[in-house]
């Protein structure tokens, strides 16, 4: 125990020199130092939602398939081949390929049963909804597993098969210890684990609160020698060490000083002229899958009111938002689906106010508030067509409007959110609409949003989408409105709630693509969301000490990137 | 002689009293340098402020918070047109920086003010009444005193996001009497015993009239003295939130400006936009204190100089 304990603190003073020498390094050994704005919450992959939790368990537990960062379409990654469907069962049938868990164990199909079974059971946010159609998992030998479905999903490959497998002996031990509590997920989502048995190209070494976390290589990694998808893997780096920064500032300080090799979060546009002038920082520019856009909340006036929330949209300037705001880093949102996404994308209408200036949105605003019953004590366009500041809003009824906030996150965590939300106070201010933009801290925001759903206009992001576009159903089922559910705002619509079923069924792929565009169509029209813009992701890496980072969409932090990486002179 | 013609009377007899101490006040303060140079200082200031309703009248683009330079939109040097340059939307520094001084303004005296009259108030009654209401009043007192107010509005900023500018000002408001009371019950307690309190409450004056009639005026010089150290407190407070990003996101005021420049990367490279705020921070305080400090000398003849006349 002694012993044990010394050994604990020479590791953890070997660490700390290393971490604050960028000098000294550990003999012949190549750590990637990465920065992170901040510290993960947990280690606990049912209870991970923060991005920075995830970031660290991406390259601690892998799913059955993943996609290929050029093409972007779906490959085995724990998974031998395609997974095999049959039409009269409603049956996928999935092999898996010789790999281990990091303790040495072997991955079964009983795991694979296991983390969809738990799932299934506990009924665990954030997942079940990728397996809730799914009627049962039949182990049908060691390396092959057979899902049958309720009915034919379309979503089934892309989202449930890239959910992550985790260890069935490490979690069914702790698993049937929260079945005897009384709130069995509560319980497992509070479970605390330190150290998880992964199937990633890491393992976790250290985690000291506070300073850094210690992931080294895991000698098991299915990926070690192979290759995928004409792609060596490694991972060829001894292990990854992760430091915390509280500002973009000091990370970036230390990145330029060597610290660190890289710095995971999307570089402020301020920072890119002086990043290029130094040689040993190289930047990388990439696309998103996300979507950046304004909600409201649909439950009270005057949100409640399509042509409310047209005038809204029309006041918006997304040109102006990009330009200025964005730094020309970034494109604009017509759709709820990112323009990049070509196949799933449809752009069937001018985007509200496209091509007006300023002037003009207020008037054509103003036109359309007024035909639908709004006064004003001081009209923000005179007699004359001349626009004036507008005062004293009141609604249909005749009341007054109250002022209202659009909750935004703090420019600490996203700056251009954060301006964003006060830009649009000033533009809807000029119409003599009572709003202010308010940021907050984000976990309260989502708090305020997502389960107290006490709000009236907010600015958020969804990132890391998937290609198949089967979010569109989540965020604007009815089913999902809901404390905690993924509609938000609150949207009830019986004629999309019924396209957005038949689109989850839809394996024709065309079929399914006509309705997508139908579901953006509707959306576009009623506008629950107003999706405003997509930035670029913007990384910075030094390039001094380690080379191969794979650029992929939402960025270079992929596990491809992790397990491709190279020292240089390796 | 009627009522009126007696007050008229009265107030003749009054004026050539207070003219005179108003004129020898006057000249204990112009003979301090550090008086001298914290008026000029803040004659500058409210001039500054005073002027940041013109730029907008110019031209829109001059509006601090959302005019935006048609031609420029990334933060530009300083130039003609815009004499500080622009951020990095290419919204005009300038007109920032005189609406940032029209803020402090507002901030420092409102907030001031406020926990002026809270802590004289407070301050007067405990020493006036003693007993009980002296001891409730000033552990309450000691209480709030010990707070750190910064971080305490931090808190709040992070439960009930982010808080508007009067929020701002009331909160520092409550959090910064605790000193003034402690002084102004001080000073009470010195003048409760004195003769004329004495023959009021011999006369049958109410607690209320011997307070409010015939302490307040004794104690007031003193609180407007505590005043200009708390408007400098004020600011700083306000700066430091928006600076950390707390402040009131509507508001264009200095610390907000330095929070712009330092969340869009732009601090170590754009100093005409990182200087003139955290200058002007600096020097309005010192103003307010150089102020505070000469009045000091003017109330308090203990701190003049042997042999000098006024």
């Amino acid at each position: 125990m002694k012993a044990r304990t010394i050994k604990r603190f020479l590791i953890q003073a070997a660490l700390t020199v290393f971490l604050l020498y960028p000098g000294i390094g550990f003999c012949g050994s190549h750590f990637l130092k990465i920065g992170l704005s901040d510290e993960p919450k947990t280690l606990n992959i049912w209870l991970a939602s923060d991005r920075w939790s995830l970031r660290v368990l991406s390259q601690i537990y892998q799913p059955l398939f993943t996609r290929d960062p050029e093409s972007m379409e779906m490959i085995p990654w724990l998974a031998a081949q395609d997974p095999v469907y049959d039409e009269a069962s409603i049956s996928y049938t999935v092999t898996l390929r010789e790999s281990k868990w990091s303790d040495g164990s072997e991955i079964t199909a009983e795991d694979v049963a296991f983390t969809g079974n738990i799932i299934r059971d506990l009924k665990i946010p954030r997942h079940f909804s990728k397996w809730d159609f799914i009627k049962k998992i039949e182990v049908v030998d060691k390396k092959t597993v057979r899902f049958y479905l309720e009915e034919p999903m379309a979503i089934f490959a892309d989202r449930t098969l890239t959910t992550p497998i985790v260890c069935k002996k490490e979690w069914e031990k702790i698993y049937q210890e929260i079945k005897k509590t009384d709130k069995p997920l509560v319980a497992l989502l509070n479970y605390n684990i330190e150290k998880p048995v992964g199937n990633g190209p890491f393992t976790v070494r250290e985690w000291k609160k506070g300073a850094y976390l210690f992931l080294e290589k895991n000698k098991h990694f299915f990926g070690l020698g192979q290759t995928i998808e004409g792609r060596v893997l490694g991972p060829f780096i001894d292990g990854v060490i992760y430091k915390f920064f509280g500002t973009s500032d000091t990370a970036i300080l230390s990145l330029k000083k060597g610290d660190i090799d890289m710095f995971w979060w999307a570089i402020q546009a301020g920072y890119l002229d002086d990043l290029k002038t130094d040689k040993n920082i190289q930047l990388h520019f990439n696309d998103r899958s996300a979507m950046y856009y304004m909600g409201f909340n649909l439950r009270k006036p005057p949100f409640n009111d399509v042509n409310f929330r047209r005038a809204v949209a029309i006041l918006i300037d997304k040109g102006f938002i990009i330009s200025r705001i964005l730094q020309d880093q970034g494109v604009k949102m017509d759709s709820v689906v990112p323009p990049g996404n070509k196949f799933w994308y449809s752009k069937q209408a001018p985007d509200y106010g496209e091509g007006l200036t300023q002037d003009e949105r207020i008037k054509r605003a103003f036109q359309v508030l007024k035909d639908s019953g709004y006064s004003w004590e001081v009209p923000p366009v005179d007699g004359s067509g001349k626009v004036v500041k507008g005062k004293g809003v009141r609604l249909p009824n005749g009341q007054p409007m109250g002022s209202f906030s659009i909750l935004t996150p703090p420019s600490d965590y996203d700056p251009q959110r954060a301006m964003t939300g006060l830009i649009i106070q000033e533009w809807l201010r000029a119409m003599g609409i009572p709003a202010s933009g308010k940021p907050m801290a984000f976990d309260a925001l989502v708090d305020q949003v997502k389960v107290n759903r006490d709000f009236d206009a907010f600015i958020l992001a969804y990132g890391q989408l998937s290609i198949d576009p089967d979010w569109i159903r989540n965020f604007f089922h009815s089913k999902n409105d809901k404390v905690r559910g993924e509609n938000q705002a609150g949207y009830r619509n019986p004629d999309f709630d019924r396209i957005s079923d038949q689109s989850a069924r839809m394996i024709d792929k065309n079929a399914r693509r006509k309705l997508i565009c139908d579901m953006q169509a509707i959306i576009k029209k009623d506008l629950p969301y107003i999706p405003l813009y997509l930035p670029k992701m913007i990384e910075a890496v030094r390039t001094d000490r380690f080379a191969g980072w794979v650029d992929a969409l939402e960025g270079i932090g992929s596990i491809w990137s992790f397990c491709m990486l190279k020292p240089i002179g390796k | 002689m009627d009522a009126q013609e007696k007050i008229i009377k009265k107030k003749r007899l009054k004026k050539p009293g207070r003219e005179r101490r108003w004129k020898k006040n006057w000249a204990i303060y112009k003979k301090n340098i550090l008086g001298r140079v914290g008026l000029a200082l803040l004659s500058f200031f409210v001039l500054m402020a005073l002027c940041s309703y013109i730029p907008p009248w110019i031209d829109p683009m001059y509006q601090p918070m959302s005019g935006v330079d048609p031609e420029i939109s990334k933060s530009t040097g300083p130039s003609l047109r815009h004499w500080l340059g622009t951020d990095f939307m290419g919204r005009d520094l300038f007109s920032q920086l005189l609406a940032g001084a029209r803020v402090a303004f507002m901030v420092g005296i409102s907030s001031a003010f406020m926990s002026i009259l809270l802590g004289t108030l407070v301050g007067m009654i405990s020493g006036y009444m003693g007993k009980w209401v002296d001891t409730i009043l000033m552990r309450l007192a000691d209480i709030i005193m010990v707070m750190p107010t910064l971080l305490v509005v931090l808190i709040l900023a992070a439960l009930f996001g982010q808080l508007n500018i009067w929020s701002i000002v009331l909160i520092i408001a409550l959090f910064r009497w605790p000193g003034v009371s402690r002084v102004i019950r001080a000073q009470t307690l010195s003048l409760r015993h004195r003769p004329f309190i004495e023959s009021a409450k011999v006369s049958g004056a109410s607690h209320m009239r011997i307070i409010f009639r015939h302490i307040m005026p004794n104690v007031l010089p003193l609180s407007f003295l505590y005043m200009t150290f708390r408007v400098t407190a004020a600011i700083n407070i306000e700066a430091a939130l928006a600076f950390l990003g707390f402040g009131d996101p509507g508001t264009v005021s200095w610390g907000m400006m330095l929070q712009w420049v330092w969340k869009t990367g732009h601090m170590f490279k754009a100093p005409y936009w990182l200087l003139p705020p955290g200058i002007c921070i600096s020097l309005i305080t010192l103003s307010f204190y150089m102020l505070g400090r000469a009045m000091d000398e003017v109330l308090d003849p203990r701190l003049r100089k042997e042999g000098e006349r006024y």
